[in-house]
């Protein structure tokens, strides 16, 4: 069955009453949601390489009403996204209702992994000057000194004209109150953006958080490579407390308090 | 908590490229000795690395 009729059953039944996907606008997809008021729409519903945090747009329809059932088209990224939510109370699975789509088509598969996608090119300068979009946060530890990383990772920061595009397009990003919003922490109107404050922050909440959908690099008008600091991030937090965020319902390490840990003091003269 | 998110900031100023300039440490109110050796070495370390890159590159800025 097409994800049409897919799409229609769920909300002909009224197992849904929204239904997420996509629409086509002059020659580009942009998300849109379906509802049951307008079926006919419906045939206008397809999915392509464009890609929106559609869960993020389901996070806010639930937080105007929690009892809304909602319908999305979802790859990879989307559903691991989803059990994030869930695991922070932001979505209730029990209203959510999912129609699988094939990730991001890839050279290197057919329907690969988005992890698994071209890789970006990375120009000739930015090669010299910059980071690499495509290298290995193990292998930047090992082939750069400290200073060394220290200065290419400043040059990165110092690029970012606070957009606070990261921030908006990540599906993983629900608080309230924003600490990069916060006047103390970050001073208002100010550029670059408090380096490195701004970006450690967001990686810090990343941490066992971020589900390596690539949206926020692909979003970055300044070409920072987001994605390899927040899969670092995730790494660090993989390697020390065993966790993949987005894998399956299971709660971050950072979200549990009290329980016990094996973990050691590092020490001083490490 | 404290200990699950020093290991991870640790780690991440690594990639930063500024390894071992925070440090965690539990001492208790009676063991002022533990915490004279504690800091004294932090110190030294410290020094031993230089200043912090990050203050040298804000005054260029501003």
């Amino acid at each position: 069955m097409d994800i049409i009729n897919e799409a229609r059953q769920l909300l002909v039944q009224e197992k849904v009453d929204i239904f997420l996907g996509y629409r086509e606008l002059d020659g580009h997809l942009i998300p849109h949601g379906y509802t049951r008021d307008n079926l006919d729409e419906l045939e206008g519903l397809c999915v392509s390489q464009n890609r929106y945090p559609l869960e993020k747009t389901a996070t806010h329809l639930a937080k105007k009403d929690p009892d809304l059932k909602i319908g999305l088209v979802a790859r990879d990224c989307n559903q691991r996204t989803l059990n994030v939510l869930y695991t922070w109370n932001q979505l209730d699975p029990e209203h959510i209702k999912t129609i699988g789509v094939n990730c991001c088509p890839s050279p290197f598969k057919d329907h690969g992994d988005c992890t698994y996608l071209a890789p970006k090119t990375t120009g000739e300068y930015k090669k010299e000057h910059g980071i690499d979009f495509n290298a290995a946060p193990d292998l930047l530890l090992d082939s750069m000194t400290n200073p060394e990383r220290f200065s290419r990772w400043m040059y990165e920061f110092n690029k970012c004209l606070k957009c606070y595009g990261c921030r908006n397009i990540c599906p993983v990003c629900f608080c309230r109150e924003c600490s990069l919003e916060h006047e103390g922490l970050i001073e208002p109107g100010a550029l670059p953006a408090e380096v490195p404050i701004f970006h450690l922050v967001r990686a810090t909440h990343m941490a066992g958080r971020c589900i390596d959908c690539g949206l926020c690099e692909d979003a970055c008008p300044a070409h920072i490579p987001l994605r390899l600091l927040y899969r670092e991030a995730n790494e660090i937090v993989s390697g020390i407390f065993d966790f993949q965020p987005g894998m399956g319902v299971e709660k971050s390490p950072f979200s549990i308090i009290g329980d016990k840990i094996e973990a050691e003091l590092k020490p001083l003269d490490a | 908590m404290t200990i699950k998110r020093m290991a991870f900031v640790q780690e991440l100023l690594k990639f930063m490229g500024l390894e071992g300039r925070l440090h965690l440490e539990w001492i208790s109110s009676a063991e002022a000795q533990k915490y004279v050796e504690v800091v004294t070495r932090f110190t030294e370390k410290i020094r031993e690395m230089g200043p912090n890159p990050l203050r040298a590159m804000t005054q260029e800025v501003r």
